[in-house]
């Protein structure tokens, strides 16, 4: 058996990054469900915690939550690969060094975005995943969002988040070889609105922190989403 | 008119004896410099009152001053090939400075380009990665017949775009990485876009990117300051298609 090919995915240059584009834009994928899943809180509680109990109920949950942390590891050991290379080749040296206009602000932090989401998403699964859920996932999660100091983390990895999308979206489309003078520009632009999405994040938690939805519960107001 | 008057400029130039010997930047006076000199010629003209002075000259590559050759790349107040776009340092004119200026010379700083002397890299990484693209001899007679070999216009074109690549090393150069991508991802496409580069383009992809590895160029992480300071406006759609051969003959071909 010739595992050849398996392994240039592994050690060369472009097999790395095609393990960290497709794993990255998985991930991409994966934030937009997530997003689409906390909107479900301005449904109600009932309607909220029955979401989340048929998510734990299925037999198939726990298999696409090893196959996330998968995506999570695959991800984040080739990009820092990556990453470890171009520090040691990096050009070095210059005395005087102006950027061209290339690099964007997004591009020029992916180091740093990633770092921040990584210490994010270890702080996100301390305070939901690994806790007592016997409040209620509902009460959990809105709880939560009343904290400032909560809020203000969640909102700084959202931030992280979203400027990290902006470069790596449509860079993941680059590595995988897909750039066409009809598809690209578009691809960029869906890139920028995945990763302004993720804004979205932030906003549903200030939208708790600041209290409307008590606020509206109390004038007569409820949201309603059409069905 | 500004600039048709002869001025002088500070040179602050780097100056190492020898791949293995330390470097440092010194400052020259240049005097007298014509707006209409190139820059090559401003570094000749300052060449020329070191020997005087009986100083060695300042070590810089050139070849034919017309922005073909691929020899003369130089970082010039920070940027790739001057601060004209997409053109090389030979092209550059010291109209576009003015009296008193303050120059900063420096070479390419990239690890798989190491230091000669001076202004001076040696760039047979780039010659090592051509040969793991293969050759083959052939007799090649007489001048086919046009059209013999049909090839669309906007793929010639294409590859033509990617062929005008002269291997000055700017990507490298100004690549926050030090990936060569641009360079391997041009190479490959002038002869994947064509007929004739057809046979051997899964095995080109990877013996290429495989020796790209292994001259120790970092990895791409799609910044396009190549395409920025390409002198030939090579674009990085070049890359996309270096992947794309890569991964392709990675996964399609037997090997």
């Amino acid at each position: 058996m010739d595992i050849t090919f398996i392994k240039r995915f592994i050690t060369t240059s472009i097999g790395r990054k095609a393990v960290m584009a497709v794993s990255g834009l998985l991930l991409g994928g994966f934030m937009l469900v997530h997003l689409a899943e906390n909107l479900l809180l301005f449904k109600g509680e009932i309607f909220y915690n029955g979401w989340v109990d048929f998510l734990l109920s299925n037999p198939i949950t726990p298999f696409l939550e090893a196959g996330l942390l998968a995506l999570f590891l695959a991800h984040i050991a080739a990009g820092t690969w990556v990453r470890v290379e171009d520090f040691l080749n990096a050009p070095r040296g210059y005395e005087a060094r102006k950027w061209q206009g290339g690099r964007t602000i997004g591009s020029a932090t992916m180091l740093y975005t990633a770092a921040a989401i990584l210490a994010y998403l270890t702080y996100h699964m301390l305070t939901f995943r690994f806790v007592d859920h016997s409040m209620g996932f509902y009460q959990m999660v809105t709880g939560a969002f009343r904290s400032p100091v909560f809020v203000a983390v969640y909102v700084a990895g959202a931030a992280a988040l979203a400027l990290h999308l902006s470069h790596g979206m449509q860079s993941a489309f680059q590595t995988l070889g897909v750039n066409h003078p009809k598809y690209t520009p578009l691809i960029k632009l869906g890139g920028l609105l995945v990763a302004l999405a993720m804004i979205g994040f932030a906003l549903i938690s200030v939208y708790y922190l600041a209290g409307i939805d008590l606020k509206s519960a109390e004038a007569g107001y409820q949201v309603v989403i059409i069905k | 008119m500004k600039g048709l008057k002869h001025f002088s400029v500070t040179v602050r130039v780097w100056r190492q004896a020898g791949p293995k010997e330390p470097g440092k930047m010194v400052s020259y006076k240049v005097k007298d410099v014509s707006p209409d000199m190139s820059f090559l010629e401003m570094l000749d003209v300052l060449n020329d009152n070191l020997l005087k002075k009986g100083d060695t000259p300042i070590a810089f590559e050139s070849d034919c001053r017309e922005g073909i050759c691929g020899c003369c790349g130089l970082v010039v107040n920070g940027d790739v090939h001057g601060p004209d776009e997409h053109s090389t340092v030979c092209q550059l004119h010291m109209r576009r400075f003015s009296d008193g200026d303050v120059i900063t010379v420096e070479p390419w700083r990239v690890k798989s380009f190491p230091v000669i002397k001076d202004l001076v890299v040696d760039r047979s990484s780039f010659d090592r990665l051509i040969a793991a693209g293969g050759f083959i001899s052939v007799n090649t007679g007489a001048a086919p017949d046009a059209n013999s070999v049909p090839v669309e216009k906007d793929k010639a074109e294409e590859a033509m775009d990617a062929a005008a690549c002269i291997g000055c090393g700017a990507c490298v150069a100004s690549c926050p990485n030090g990936a060569a991508m641009l360079f391997v991802g041009a190479k490959v496409s002038q002869l994947a876009l064509l007929p004739q580069g057809t046979p051997e383009r899964a095995n080109r992809a990877l013996n290429m990117v495989a020796a790209m590895d292994k001259e120790g160029f970092g990895n791409c992480t799609n910044e396009y300051e190549c395409e920025a300071v390409c002198p030939k406006d090579v674009k990085v759609a070049n890359i996309a298609r270096l992947n794309r051969e890569f991964l392709l003959a990675n996964l399609f071909s037997k090997k």
